[in-house]
């Protein structure tokens, strides 16, 4: 079997006396599409924040295609190559569409140049115009982030965790809150990153993991509850009862 | 006309009306009035150090009173205690103001927000006190007065400060360099790094930047700007005083900021105008001046966020579409 892409060993963060995530131990292989799901407070964003560098372990490591990443700093995991997305979407809500993407596309390389201007750096440019092509934003480049659609917004998102070749794609429910409309066209765009990129992805739509992920993996109270091919989880009683057996409220 | 090469026009005219200053300001009011236009250049510098950090990384600060008179008594104290010429002693106000800005960045920029304004009032009054007590080096709150030493000597011939038109050309250049500088700074791929910051500093430091280092970066040249402005202020005023080191001074700043337009390059000179014209104007005919200045503070800070050049910006809007 190959390098797993990422790769986590007994993790563990706790708040106060809350166990958020508790000595998880997951191996995410390359070439497949992930998925994580789990009822509210599984610990999933969580798990997620202690990878990106948001927050720091208790205990516990993580490691990305072997490197040790665990006390990485977020910009220098970021620089890894792991993007990551936000549950509630996050982008520079003053910059225009074409600068968030600008901005993203240059913080990996490093220096930043003080005195020459941005509009001169002709392959950054080259490289945001093709991600607006490709995530189908070129219509509002010139438009304020801040006053997207929510569905946009989302895209956008998305569009910059693309525009700096990523290696690894972390996605918080990229179609939490958005419309039948905007779903749909958001899914289509993540099948076809799947393609290009490593995506593992928390999602609480049903449809979403069970169409698309090649690996599910269940997190309740912290830990690993069950791991599997979507038909796998489907099946597994202890899911259906920590998970999909619950009323749709509930665990939304 | 198209918005660009309308308000390229108007920039074109505003910098001829500066160069026109010395001979048309005379003329027209009076040469007291050129004195008052180097003054409101030098204070804008200060302003848009308060702009570079609150409009562009989205640090309040109220301490650039410091930097303002680490320059200010880099100079004095170069001069009259270290027999310096007129370039090293600017030197090293700028020199002074920056090193300041670099030691008190390392621990301010780890914060943000009120505690971030705390630190750099704290590290403010800290020197403060600490020059008001140093009396022998500092001259307390009486300051140092200092004779200029010549800007330029050829030969016999010594040009200097005590020209008051090439005083005042000496700091429209200096002054229009400072702005030209922050304008490459914006433009440049740092610039919109830190607006990223500004907007969202976690996001920022998901995509890969640095965030500390890019504050601090952005701290120093604050600094800069506002060393600038004290070593000029020194040269102008032949003298340099703690009493310039105090909050209110920085407080002063951040309205004059606020009220002209923050996050805009030019905002801090119109703000700064505003107001000491409103001064200069106003207090010969009624000492409570300051009643208007905090009328028009509050009305700008509810009615125009953005202030008056963002005011400016919606007309343009309006006329030119």
């Amino acid at each position: 079997m190959s390098e797993p892409i990422l790769r986590t060993e007994r993790l563990t963060k706790r708040f106060g006396g809350l166990v958020a995530v508790d000595g998880v131990d997951l191996a995410f292989e390359p070439g497949r599409v992930h998925a994580i799901i789990g009822p509210n407070g599984a610990g999933k964003t969580t798990f997620f924040n202690i990878i990106s560098g948001m927050l720091p372990a208790d205990s516990g490591r993580v490691f990305f295609a072997g490197r040790d990443i665990t006390a990485l700093k977020p910009h220098e995991i970021s620089r890894c190559g792991i993007k990551r997305t936000m549950q509630i979407k996050s982008v520079f809500p003053n910059l225009s569409v074409a600068d968030n993407l600008w901005i993203t596309a240059k913080a990996g390389d490093g220096f930043l140049h003080p005195f020459r201007a941005a509009s001169r750096f002709a392959e950054v440019a080259a490289k945001v115009d093709a991600t607006l092509e490709q995530i189908g934003l070129a219509a509002v480049r010139e438009q304020t982030a801040g006053t997207l659609s929510y569905g946009d917004m989302a895209l956008l998102e998305i569009a910059m965790a693309l525009v700096s070749s990523p290696k690894l794609l972390l996605l918080d429910e990229p179609i939490c809150g958005m419309s039948p409309a905007e779903t749909e066209r958001t899914v289509a765009k993540i099948r076809e990153l799947a393609r290009q990129v490593e995506i593992v992805i928390i999602e609480h739509n049903m449809e979403v993991v069970f169409g698309r992920a090649d690996d599910i993996t269940v997190m309740a109270q912290g830990a690993v509850l069950a791991r599997g091919t979507p038909r796998e989880i489907g099946a597994d009683e202890r899911v259906r009862e920590a998970y999909l057996g619950r009323p749709e409220d509930d665990d939304a | 006309m198209s918005r660009r090469a309308l308000e390229r026009a108007i920039l074109v005219a505003f910098g001829v009306a500066m160069v026109a200053v010395p001979w048309l300001v005379p003329a027209l009011l009076g040469s007291f009035w050129v004195s008052v236009i180097a003054e409101i250049l030098i204070w804008s510098l200060l302003a848009a150090s308060v702009n570079l950090l609150f409009g562009y990384v989205g640090l309040l600060s109220f301490g650039q009173a410091l930097y303002f008179g680490f320059g200010m008594y880099g100079v004095g104290i170069g001069i009259a205690h270290l027999g310096l010429s007129f370039w090293p002693a600017f030197g090293l106000g700028i020199v002074a103001s920056v090193a300041m800005a670099l030691v008190a960045g390392i621990f301010a920029v780890r914060l943000t927000w009120h505690y971030f304004a705390i630190i750099t009032v704290v590290f403010s009054l800290i020197f403060y006190f600490l020059f008001l007590t140093i009396k022998p080096v500092t001259g307390g709150d009486d300051g140092i007065n200092f004779t200029l030493p010549p800007t330029f000597r050829f030969g016999q011939t010594e040009i200097g400060l005590a020209d008051s038109t090439f005083q005042y050309f000496f700091i429209l250049f200096c002054v229009a360099a400072c702005f030209w500088l922050m304008h490459r700074v914006i433009q440049s791929p740092l610039g919109k790094a830190l607006m990223a910051i500004r907007d969202n500093d976690v996001r920022a430091s998901l995509i890969g930047l640095n965030i500390y280092r890019l504050r601090l970066v952005a701290f120093v040249m604050a600094g800069f700007l506002a060393g600038v402005s004290g070593a000029l202020f020194a040269f102008f005023g032949r003298y340099s005083s703690a009493s310039y080191m105090f909050y209110h001074v920085s407080g002063e700043a951040v309205v004059w900021a606020i009220v002209g337009g923050t996050g805009t390059l030019f905002g801090p000179l119109v703000g700064t105008g505003i107001f000491i014209l409103v001064r200069e104007v106003v207090s010969t005919q009624w000492q409570h001046h300051l009643l208007i200045v905090g009328v028009i503070a509050i009305l700008i800070v509810i009615f125009a966020p953005k202030g008056f050049v963002g005011l400016w910006r919606g007309l343009m809007n309006r006329v030119t579409s």
